[in-house]
């Protein structure tokens, strides 16, 4: 969402997402604590983020065609060591995972409403909802948040006011490199405690989806992540009932194509020269 | 003038080739590092494609899809669309082709052949003419708007395959399978190789013509260079870069269709190992070019089909492969932008 701002359309978050579940999982169930896990997981996806902004800004390969490289390559890599080091290639189940901290019961009681449903949760959900303000801060509040933004909207006006474009959007990929790797953590670490092949599943995209849908504005985009999610969640209920679960499933995406048609359509028709 | 000439396409293959000797470098110090016999593993890797008559078929199989889908991104791509699509729009091809071929198991062959190949070109098409008419009209972005169809077609095969025309005696998500009487014949002299392959490699010779000596692909290529200067000397530049949609997704299509025709003979769940995303590496690595994505392409083939008969021999994971995709990927994009700044077409992402 960062890197949208920076006019940056970075496809590898699904890639950083698997490093960071992989790793997380793996250095977590070695040293038996969740901690070290878990920054092992931040640590994949910024390192992940680092080689993605080296190659595109450095070596000024194209970022869709970079991006679906390193997806392929923490897939491949992922898997590889699963091979390899684990023998499965069907997935790591480490025994006796080390729990991740839970927000504990009560904690949070003097916050109405949010903080029942945040009790319980794991300690990186509590993160994520802390993550949205602080970014909008950080966009819209701070010197190298307008600085960001200015390389974003026009590289060669912000080159010529003195801002260092490259250090921008390299900033701007770390930084989504860390959240990913928080959402890649969360996705291995909560509940779950093991790694599969492929198991962010386009998660990495929907969140593209949602940035799009919500402008590059991290309300809007978080607004529209819950969205998403929650037609995830519905399509989880819904195959209960007869509708068949692909159909559930495929609304997120059906809905994410129709909002940016539609965005798009408003600016169109409100470009339209008026009649003479 | 004729040794500039000879140097320029000279250097234009020096940096794809150089990136895959790269690759293959990096992933044999790899190999080399975690097993006893690298040799041998990159032995079965390269060459036992060629091992026997049924090797070689399996090769050429790999290859068709490829080749296809591959030479129809290149008509995209030239076009100044960033088509992700072809997954999408080959399992479009494929399931329509089967459904076709299964409702209408008792027309004869005479009808029914064409019927299905059309359908299933038609189907395709249509998967990429979305993108496009969203991109030209509207400017929606195309990348997005593929990757998305892509997840859309996929779970709408998945619910026909699983619900509507599963084969209830067979393992798996897999259909009934098509009329016998419609399958594609192999090639004479190989054995359950599909003539397919024949039918591609053709095709990628005529996609040359088509985009470099004719005016209609002058026309698509100044679009995809500059479409308002293509609009302002008179082309109508936006019904160019629709049309060469509209082709892409045929051509994904058609490759779906011939799979389920002349390989698969029924359409499986799981049939692509993300053709659509290799064949998008293989028209970038060939530099959108159609005759070279038909070289590319068998590469993929090679290194695809080498991988399995390497595990099976070494024990090397064959996903080392997906890892060498990635590797050259990045190679690839990195020393092309690198080498020739001003050329770039897809540097706009």
């Amino acid at each position: 969402m960062i890197t949208l701002r920076a006019n940056i359309l970075n496809v590898a978050v699904e890639g950083m997402m698997l490093v960071s579940a992989f790793s997380a999982i793996a250095v977590g169930s070695v040293s038996g604590s969740a901690l070290a896990g878990f920054s092992a997981g931040i640590f994949g996806a910024v390192i992940t983020s680092l080689v993605f902004s080296i190659i595109t800004l450095r070596f000024g390969a194209g970022f869709i065609v970079a991006g679906l490289g390193i997806n392929l390559l923490a897939a491949g890599g992922t898997l590889f060591a699963l091979e390899r080091w684990y023998n499965s290639p069907g997935g790591l189940r480490p025994l006796g995972f080390p729990e991740i901290w839970y927000v504990p019961e009560g904690s949070l009681s003097f916050v109405p409403f949010l903080g029942s449903v945040l009790e319980g949760q794991s300690i990186i959900v509590l993160l994520t909802f802390l993550a949205v303000p602080a970014c909008w801060i950080f966009l819209y509040r701070t010197p190298t948040g307008s600085y960001l933004r200015a390389a974003g909207e026009d590289e060669n006006a912000a080159r010529s006011a003195g801002i260092n474009v490259v250090r921008m959007k390299m900033l701007a990929v770390t930084i989504s490199g860390l959240l990913s790797g928080l959402a890649g953590a969360q996705l291995a670490m909560n509940k779950l405690h093991f790694f599969l092949p492929n198991m962010t599943a386009g998660r990495g995209f929907i969140g593209l989806a949602a940035t799009l849908f919500g402008a590059g504005h991290p309300w809007a985009t978080s607004g529209a992540a819950v969205l998403f999610g929650f037609f995830g969640a519905l399509g989880d209920r819904l195959q209960a009932f007869d509708i068949p679960a692909q159909f559930v499933l495929m609304l997120p995406y059906l809905v994410a194509i129709l909002a940016l048609t539609f965005s798009r359509w408003r600016i169109y028709v409100r470009n339209k020269p008026a009649k003479l | 003038m004729m040794s500039a000439e000879l140097k320029g396409s000279l250097n234009a293959l020096i940096a794809p080739i150089g990136a895959i000797v790269l690759t293959m470098l990096l992933g044999f110090i790899l190999v080399a590092a975690i097993s006893d016999e690298p040799v041998l593993a990159y032995r079965e890797l390269m060459f036992a494609n060629f091992d026997s008559l049924s090797n070689f078929a399996m090769f050429l199989n790999r290859a068709t899809p490829l080749v296809l889908i591959s030479v129809g991104i290149t008509f995209a791509f030239r076009a100044g669309v960033f088509n992700v699509g072809g997954e999408g729009q080959l399992f479009a091809g494929a399931i329509t082709t089967t459904v076709v071929g299964i409702a209408f198991a008792t027309l004869p062959a005479m009808i029914l052949f064409p019927f299905a190949v059309i359908s299933g070109i038609a189907a395709g098409a249509a998967v990429g003419w979305v993108p496009g008419i969203l991109k030209v009209k509207l400017g929606v972005d195309e990348v997005v708007v593929t990757l998305m169809l892509n997840t859309i077609v996929l779970l709408f095969t998945s619910y026909l395959v699983n619900q509507v025309i599963r084969d209830t005696t067979a393992y798996g998500a897999v259909s009934w399978e098509l009329p016998e009487h419609i399958w594609l014949p192999s090639i004479p002299g190989i054995p359950d190789a599909t003539s397919g392959f024949m039918i591609a490699v053709v095709l990628s010779l005529a996609s040359w013509v088509v985009l470099f000596r004719t005016q209609w692909g002058a026309e698509v290529r100044s679009s995809g260079t500059n479409l308002r200067y293509a609009e302002a000397v008179g082309i109508a530049a936006g019904k160019r870069v629709i049309t060469a949609m509209l082709i892409a997704g045929g051509f994904a299509g058609f490759a779906g269709s011939l799979y389920v025709l002349g390989i698969g003979h029924r359409f499986e769940q799981n049939f692509s190992p993300e053709y659509g995303l290799i064949a998008l590496t293989c028209a970038l690595l060939a530099r959108v070019n159609p005759i070279a994505s038909l070289f590319t392409a068998l590469y993929y083939a090679l290194m695809l089909n080498g991988a399995a008969y390497m595990q099976i021999s070494t024990e090397v994971p064959r996903s080392l492969v997906i890892l060498l995709t990635g590797l050259l990927v990045l190679l690839m994009t990195a020393r092309l932008a690198r080498k020739d700044t001003n050329t770039q077409t897809f540097d706009a992402f």
